[in-house]
C-alpha cells in the first residue's frame, strides 16, 4: 500500500501534495527531535561514564564504594551486586505471580465479575506512582523488619506485578484457540493444557515482556530510597540488613559538587544503562527469534 | 497421560468446563494457584489504599481542608499545606504534555502511516531504548548537564520577553536552571515513548478500507490521515495522552533533582523553581516525625488518587474508542 | 603512608583498651580478654600494617559488628574519614553512615532503625518520649564554622554583619550593590548582580544553627530584623533556591553567579567556594577558621548531658556561626557486640579523631569536654 501511495504522490504536483509532503516531513522531524535528548543523554553517559568504568576496569566492579565520598577513585561493586540481587529477588516474586495471575485472567476468569475486577485493578496498579509504592512498603514492612534488600525487592515486585500480568495476558490472547482444543481433544486436563501447550506457545512473548519489566525495575530509585538504606561494602544477604543499588548511588552523587562523587555517579549511570540495555536487547532477540519461528 | 478419555465427544463449548470438573489434584492445585495470584492484585491494592488512608488521618485531622488549600508548608510550626506542591505536580506534567504530545503524535503517525517496514523497526527500537533509560539517569543528566547549559537560554528568554504581556510572566527570571520548565522538558522526554506506543496501537485500529477509500478518492497521504485516521482515533488518542499525563504526575526522581525544591511557589513563571508532591516526599520523608510522616502519606494519597482518576478515565476512553472501532469493522 | 599506619595501630589500641575496660565489669567476657597480653598475631589487616612499624600491637580481641548510622551531613566528611581509619584497624567492624541530615538521624534513632546518629541540634524535650530505645546519650565530637559562602565574579573579599545576612536571606536585599552590603564593606566596589539565596531543601542541623545565629543576634529579642525564627527548616521565601545536603547547596552556589548560601567549612573549602567574614558578638569581622571555631567552643557553657551551643559566642576571636555535632546513642544497648563496637568507635573519635579533625577542616573539642565525653562512655551498657 505504501508503494502505491508513493507513486500516487509522485505524479501529483499540486499544493495539496506539497502540504502532504510538509506534514510528513514534520512527522519525521518530530522523530529527529526526540532523538536529540536521547543521543545527548546516552552520549553524555557514555562519554563521562565509560571512561570512569574502564579507567579502573576490574576494580570498578570489585572494589567497595569509598567510605570517604569526596575522594576520587573506583568502587561500585556493592551497588552492582545490590542491583542484581534486589532485581532478581523482585523478579522471583513478581514474575511467577504475574504469569499465574494472567493465566487466571485469560484461561479461567475470562469475563467473570472477579476477573474483570482484577483486570481493572491491575490497570489501576500500573498507575500507582513508584514513590507511593516505596512509602507503602516502608509502612507495612520496613518499620517492622528494618532496612533490607527484601524491602526494596517487595516494592519493585509490586511495581512489576501488574506489568507482567498485562503483558502476559496479551500474549495468552495471541495463542490460537485451536491449540487448546487440540489438547483437550487428546483428553488433557485444563491445567496441564495450560502448562504444556498454552504457556510454551506464548513463552517467547511472555519472556520478552518480563525482561522489559525487569529492565525497568533495575533502574527504579524512588521505591528503594526508604527501604534499603545504604552500604559501602558488598552485602550478599539480600534478605536482611541494609544494601545499596546503582540507582541509589546515582541519586546520591547527583547532588554533589566535587569531581570524585560526580565521576562515580556517571560511572554508575553508565553501568546501570548497560544493564538495562542488556535486558532490553535480550527481550528484542527473544521476540525476533519467536517471529522467525512463526 | 493420566487423564481419562471422555467416552462421548463433548460439545466444543462445554469441553473446557467439563475437563475442569473432572478431577485431578494437580489440576485443581494449579487452578487454585492461579486464582490466588489473581487475588494478590486485589489484596496488594487494597492494602495500599488501607495503609494510605489509615496513616493519613492524623495529618488530615490536624489540618482539615487547609491541607489542600493552603500553600504554607512549615513543618516546625506543624503547618502542612500542599497546594503549591499540587500546583508544581500539575504544572510540570502539563508542560510535559504540551511539549511531548505533538512530537509523539507525529512519530506515531509516521511509524504507522508512512515509514517503510525497516524504518518502522528502527524507530520502534529507538523509542523502546528511550523507555528503558532509568529515570535517575535522566535526573543526573538534567541536574549536571541540562540545568547548567539551559541557564543561558533562560536568561535570554526572560530578557527578551521582559515586559511583554503573558509571555513576560511565563518567562520570568531565575538565575539557575532548575525550574518547572526544566522538569517539564525531562518529563516530556520520559513520557514520549508511552504516548507513542499507545497512540500507535490506537491508530492501528483504523480500518484499512477507510484509508483506502480516502486514497481512492484522490486524497493525499496527509488528507487521508486527517480525513480517515485522526477522526477515527480521536478518542483513543485523548486517552493515550491522558495516560502520559498520569505517568508524568507520578514521576519522582528526575523531577526531584531538577525542579529546584522551592517551597510555596504557585506561579505561571515557567522558569521559576518549584516543587512537586513526589519530590517533596523524597526529600523530606527521612527526617519526618509522626505528624509529618502522616502529612507526607496524605500527600502520597492525594497523588495516588489523582493518578488513578486520570488513568481510569484514560483507559475508559481508550477502551471505548477501541470497542467502537472493532464494532465498526 | 607512615601516619596512616600509626593511626591504624592507634585505632587498634584504642578499641582494645575500651574493650578491656568494658570487660572488667563483665565476668562472662573476662576470659576472652585474658590473651590481651600476647603479642601481635599474624591475622587481620591491622597487624599486617602494624608489622611495618616498630610499635608492638595486640590484636587478640576482635570487635565484630555492623553499625548502621545516619544523620548530620555537616559532620559527614569527618565521620567518613574516621570510619575509614577505624574499620581499617578493626576489620570485623562495618559502619554504614548514611547521612541524610540531622533530622533524619534523630528520627531514625527514635525509630531504632539505626545504631547511632549524628546530629547538630539537640532533641526537643517533647520528642524524648518518642525514642523507643530509652535514654539517649550525647557525645560531642567536633565543632566547625558554618560559612556564608558566595559566588560573585569580581568580589573576592566580603564582610557581612548579622543584620545584613538576615535581610539577604529574607529577600529584603536583592542586589549585591545594596547600601547595607556597601556599609559592611567600605571601599569595595560591588557589582549590581542580583542575589540568589540558597538554602537546604532537607531539614538540617546546619539550618538550625545558622538560623539560631540570626535569631540570637538580630532576632525578636534583638531588634527583630530576623523574623523567620530558628529551626531545622524555616519558612523561606518562595523565590529562593534549595539544595539537598551541604553538597547540594555548594553545587548551586558554585554554578550560579550572584548566589549566597550557608555551607559547612569542610564542603565550602573542598568545593573552592569564597566565603565571607562575619561580624561577631564583640563587633569584630572574623573569618571562618578552625581557630575561630575553637575559640567560640571554648567559651560555650556545657550542660551536664554535654549539650552546649557555640553559636553567637563571646570573645573577640570567636566566629559567630560555629556549630557542634554530637553522636547520639542509646544508653541501654540490646546487642553486646554492637555496644562494644559503638564504644570503641566513640572512644576513637574522642581521641585519635580529635587529632585528625583538622585534616578535613573540623576543629577539635576543648580538651576538658573531650575528657568528659570519654568518661561518659561507661554509661553505654548492654541492657
Amino acid at each position: 500500500m505504501s508503494t502505491l501511495l508513493a507513486s500516487d504522490l509522485a505524479v501529483k504536483r499540486s499544493w495539496r501534495s506539497a502540504k502532504s509532503h510538509l506534514m510528513v516531513s514534520l512527522m519525521f522531524l518530530s522523530f529527529l527531535v526526540i532523538l536529540v535528548p536521547l543521543v545527548f543523554v546516552i552520549g553524555t553517559v557514555v562519554m563521562k561514564g565509560a571512561g570512569i568504568v574502564f579507567r579502573d576496569f576490574p576494580s570498578w566492579f570489585t572494589k567497595s564504594i569509598p567510605i570517604q565520598k569526596r575522594t576520587r577513585g573506583p568502587g561500585m561493586g556493592p551497588a552492582v551486586i545490590g542491583t542484581l540481587l534486589i532485581t532478581a529477588l523482585a523478579s522471583a516474586l513478581a514474575i511467577p505471580l504475574g504469569i499465574l495471575g494472567a493465566v487466571y485472567l485469560h484461561e479461567y476468569g475470562g469475563q467473570s465479575r472477579l476477573a474483570r475486577a482484577v483486570r481493572f485493578l491491575s490497570m489501576v496498579m500500573t498507575g500507582v506512582p513508584s514513590i507511593v509504592m516505596g512509602l507503602f512498603v516502608y509502612v507495612v514492612f520496613t518499620l517492622r523488619f528494618g532496612l533490607s534488600g527484601l524491602g526494596g525487592a517487595l516494592a519493585l515486585a509490586c511495581l512489576m506485578l501488574p506489568v507482567v500480568i498485562r503483558s502476559t495476558e496479551e500474549m495468552l490472547r495471541l495463542v490460537p484457540e485451536h491449540l487448546r482444543e487440540a489438547s483437550y481433544a487428546l483428553g488433557t486436563r485444563k491445567g496441564r493444557t495450560i502448562t504444556t501447550v498454552v504457556l510454551p506457545a506464548a513463552l517467547p512473548g511472555v519472556v520478552s515482556g518480563c525482561l522489559l519489566a525487569v529492565a525497568r525495575a533495575a533502574g527504579e530509585t524512588a521505591p528503594l530510597l526508604f527501604t534499603i538504606g545504604v552500604v559501602t561494602k558488598t552485602h550478599w544477604n539480600v534478605l536482611s540488613g541494609p544494601n545499596t543499588t546503582l540507582s541509589y548511588q546515582i541519586f546520591q552523587n547527583a547532588s554533589q559538587v566535587l569531581p570524585g562523587p560526580q565521576e562515580r555517579g556517571w560511572g554508575a549511570a553508565f553501568t546501570l544503562v548497560g544493564i538495562t540495555f542488556v535486558f532490553t536487547v535480550l527481550a528484542r532477540l527473544v521476540t525476533a527469534a519467536y517471529q522467525k519461528r512463526r | 497421560m493420566t487423564a481419562t478419555l471422555h467416552s462421548s465427544p463433548p460439545d466444543r463449548s462445554t469441553l473446557a468446563h467439563d475437563l475442569e470438573g473432572s478431577g485431578g489434584t494437580a489440576d485443581r492445585t494449579f487452578k487454585g494457584l492461579s486464582y490466588a495470584a489473581g487475588l494478590v492484585v486485589l489484596l496488594v491494592l487494597g492494602l495500599i489504599a488501607y495503609t494510605m488512608m489509615s496513616r493519613s488521618t492524623q495529618a488530615l485531622g490536624h489540618m482539615g481542608v487547609k491541607f489542600f488549600t493552603s500553600r504554607v508548608w512549615n513543618p516546625p510550626a506543624k503547618d502542612y499545606g500542599i497546594l503549591s506542591y499540587i500546583w508544581g505536580t500539575v504544572y510540570t506534567a502539563f508542560v510535559a504534555l504540551l511539549l511531548s504530545v505533538p512530537i509523539s503524535l507525529g512519530i506515531a503517525l509516521f511509524i504507522t502511516q508512512v515509514a517503510p517496514v525497516w524504518l518502522r523497526h528502527v524507530m520502534t527500537y529507538v523509542i523502546d531504548l528511550l523507555a528503558v533509560v532509568p529515570s535517575v539517569v535522566f535526573g543526573l543528566w538534567g541536574i549536571l548537564v541540562l540545568a547548567e547549559h539551559i541557564k543561558g537560554l533562560y536568561g535570554w528568554l526572560s530578557r527578551t520577553f521582559h515586559g511583554v504581556p503573558v509571555l513576560g510572566s511565563l518567562f520570568g527570571s531565575n538565575p539557575q536552571g532548575r525550574s518547572f520548565f526544566t522538569a517539564g522538558i525531562i518529563l516530556a522526554v520520559m513520557i514520549t515513548p508511552i504516548v507513542v506506543s499507545l497512540s500507535r496501537s490506537v491508530i492501528e485500529t483504523t480500518p484499512a478500507f477507510e484509508k483506502e477509500a480516502a486514497l481512492a478518492l484522490g486524497a493525499t497521504r496527509w488528507e487521508m490521515i486527517r480525513g480517515a485516521v485522526l477522526p477515527h482515533s480521536k478518542g483513543g488518542l485523548v486517552g493515550a495522552v491522558m495516560l502520559g499525563l498520569g505517568r508524568a504526575m507520578g514521576e519522582t526522581i528526575a523531577v526531584a533533582l531538577v525542579i529546584g525544591s522551592a517551597t510555596g511557589a504557585i506561579t505561571f513563571n515557567l522558569l521559576a523553581s518549584g516543587n512537586s508532591m513526589p519530590a517533596v516526599i523524597t526529600a523530606e520523608w527521612g527526617e519526618a516525625d509522626s505528624l509529618k510522616k502522616s502529612a507526607l502519606i496524605a500527600m502520597a494519597m492525594t497523588l495516588f488518587v489523582m493518578t488513578i482518576v486520570v488513568n481510569v478515565a484514560a483507559t475508559a476512553i481508550v477502551n471505548r474508542s477501541m470497542k467502537k472501532t472493532r464494532g465498526g469493522q | 603512608m607512615n601516619t596512616r599506619n600509626r593511626r591504624v595501630v592507634l585505632a587498634g589500641l584504642v578499641s582494645l583498651t575500651v574493650f578491656a575496660a568494658a570487660c572488667g565489669s563483665d565476668s562472662k567476657t573476662a576470659t576472652t580478654a585474658a590473651p590481651t597480653t600476647t603479642s601481635a598475631s599474624s591475622s587481620g589487616e591491622s597487624t599486617t600494617t602494624a608489622a611495618n612499624t616498630t610499635t608492638p600491637v595486640t590484636d587478640a580481641v576482635k570487635l565484630s559488628a555492623t553499625l548502621n548510622a545516619s544523620g548530620s551531613t555537616f559532620v559527614q566528611a569527618f565521620l567518613e574519614q574516621e570510619i575509614a581509619s577505624f574499620t581499617a584497624a578493626n576489620s570485623g567492624v562495618t559502619i554504614n553512615y548514611g547521612g541524610g541530615g540531622s533530622g533524619k538521624g534523630r528520627q531514625d534513632l527514635a525509630d531504632t532503625i539505626v545504631d547511632f546518629a549524628g546530629t547538630d541540634g539537640t532533641i526537643k524535650d517533647a520528642d524524648l518520649s518518642k525514642y523507643k530505645g530509652g535514654d539517649v546519650l550525647y557525645f560531642p565530637v567536633v565543632v566547625a564554622p558554618i560559612t556564608v559562602s558566595y559566588n560573585v565574579s569580581g568580589l573576592d573579599k566580603l564582610q557581612l554583619s548579622p543584620a545584613t545576612i538576615a535581610k539577604i536571606f529574607q529577600r529584603q536585599i536583592k542586589t549585591w550593590n545594596d547600601p547595607a552590603i556597601a556599609t559592611d564593606n567600605p571601599g569595595v566596589t560591588l557589582p549590581s548582580t542580583a542575589i540568589t539565596v540558597v538554602h537546604r531543601s532537607d531539614s538540617s542541623g546546619t539550618t538550625g544553627n545558622f538560623t539560631k545565629f540570626l535569631e540570637n543576634s538580630v532576632g525578636k529579642a534583638n531588634g527583630g530584623i530576623w523574623t523567620l525564627g530558628t529551626d531545622s527548616t524555616v519558612q523561606w521565601s518562595a523565590d529562593t533556591q534549595a539544595g539537598q545536603g551541604n553538597g547540594g547547596v555548594a553545587q548551586i552556589i558554585k554554578s550560579t553567579d550572584g548566589a549566597i548560601g550557608y555551607v559547612d567549612l569542610s564542603d565550602a573549602k573542598d568545593a573552592a567556594l569564597k566565603f565571607a567574614s562575619v561580624q561577631n558578638k564583640a563587633g569584630k569581622f572574623v573569618d571562618p577558621t578552625l581557630d575561630a571555631a575553637s575559640a567560640a567552643a571554648a567559651g560555650a557553657k556545657v550542660a551536664d548531658n554535654l549539650t552546649f551551643s557555640a553559636v553567637w559566642a563571646d570573645g573577640d576571636g570567636s566566629y559567630p556561626i560555629t556549630a557542634q555535632t554530637w553522636i547520639i546513642v542509646y544508653a541501654k544497648q540490646t546487642d553486646a557486640a554492637k555496644a562494644d563496637a559503638t564504644k570503641a568507635f566513640l572512644k576513637f573519635l574522642l581521641t585519635d579523631g580529635q587529632q585528625h579533625a583538622g585534616d578535613v577542616n573540623y576543629a577539635p573539642l576543648p580538651a576538658d569536654l573531650a575528657t568528659k565525653a570519654i568518661a561518659q562512655l561507661d554509661k553505654i551498657v548492654k541492657a
